[in-house]
């Protein structure tokens, strides 16, 4: 009996220590509609969860160091929606994201279109963001 | 004959009182006041959110997942006992977890709360006034928040995290139609989109 709450505590405890750690907000509340963004970088990690996934890029510096970006995009059921897939992200990549940056974490960005090398763009935004025309039409 | 028709005139009569006296309604008794609920909310809506509903929805969320490091797809998703059971729990939690939002009685926010994003986010007061203006709304958000899970619950049955997972977006919808209207409607937020 012990073995197995055990079990279970450890299993939640493996579970919850792979979350994202921001609660649920409103976009402004979390995001600056005044400060849109442009990152142009490479994509080494892409979470294809829900409710929301995330993309983390690093982008070079004028000084020439490297800023990890953490960027949420819509939930994965949109983006196949909107074509992308899971197979789009491969290693070394590069890719550029327009958003918004987050009002506390400057490495923090909310995604809202991503276009990848081969020329190909996506809308990834959630539902509901800033009417900034970026919405697919 | 006529002894028959002496006596059965004052037996019918006899009969048609009892079956007057037989159906007649008792007196009406006085209506017992409404008893007091026998629950006692603890928490306010903003702690059961935290504290109930966010960390297990959390779980039933990340439960199914594909991380994508360097181009190398790596799958997440329970893959014994112990893990399907923990992440029942979880998804159970909060269709329970819906009926404490729906219990009248229950504070908004802490005492002295206010909006954790004032000028976006509502205060405790707005948000109090919203569910009082529709309660109906309320709980009726409520319950779908409840059967939005259920099809998650079917899924964790099968063990098909596919199902699972899909099922999950759904949740995510219901969750922020709700805050949509109560918590950091349009007007208020200026935009209405969710973050994580």
């Amino acid at each position: 009996m012990k073995r197995n709450i055990f079990l279970v505590l450890l299993a939640v405890g493996a579970l919850c220590s792979v979350q994202s750690t921001y609660a649920h907000h409103a976009f402004a509340a979390e995001y600056d509609p005044m400060k849109p963004v442009t990152l142009n970088g490479i994509i080494t990690r892409m979470e294809w969860a829900n409710p929301h996934g995330w993309i983390y890029m690093d982008t070079k510096e004028p000084s020439g160091a490297v800023k990890h970006w953490m960027i949420e995009t819509a939930a994965p059921s949109q983006l196949s929606r909107h074509g992308l897939k899971k197979a789009d992200f491969t290693d070394g990549m590069t890719a550029v994201v327009k958003g918004y940056q987050g009002k506390t974490d400057p490495g923090l960005a909310n995604g809202r279109t991503l276009v990848l090398k081969d020329g190909r763009s996506f809308y990834i935004g959630s539902v509901g963001g800033p009417n900034d025309g970026a919405e697919p039409q | 004959m006529a002894f028959f028709r002496r006596y059965a005139t004052s037996a019918f009569v006899l009969c048609g009182i009892c079956v007057l006296v037989g159906c007649s309604k008792p007196a009406p008794e006085a209506t017992p006041a409404p008893a007091a609920p026998p629950y006692h909310p603890v928490a306010s809506i903003r702690e059961v959110m935290n504290s109930v509903i966010d960390p297990n929805v959390d779980v039933v969320w990340n439960a199914v997942k594909t991380d994508i490091d360097h181009g190398k797809q790596i799958e997440h998703a329970p893959t014994n006992e112990e893990e399907w059971a923990a992440v029942r729990h979880s998804a159970l939690t909060v269709m329970e977890g819906a009926n404490l939002l729906m219990m009248p009685g229950r504070a908004v926010a802490p005492p002295g709360a206010g909006s954790l994003s004032p000028g976006i986010e509502l205060a405790p007061d707005q948000v109090r006034a919203l569910i009082d203006k529709s309660p109906s709304g309320w709980n009726q958000f409520a319950r779908s928040l409840q059967d939005s899970v259920q099809p998650a619950l079917a899924a964790i049955d099968k063990k098909d995290p596919q199902a699972l997972f899909e099922a999950g977006d759904k949740i995510d919808e219901v969750c922020e139609s709700c805050h949509q209207v109560f918590w950091y409607p349009a007007p208020a937020a200026g935009t209405s989109a969710s973050a994580r």
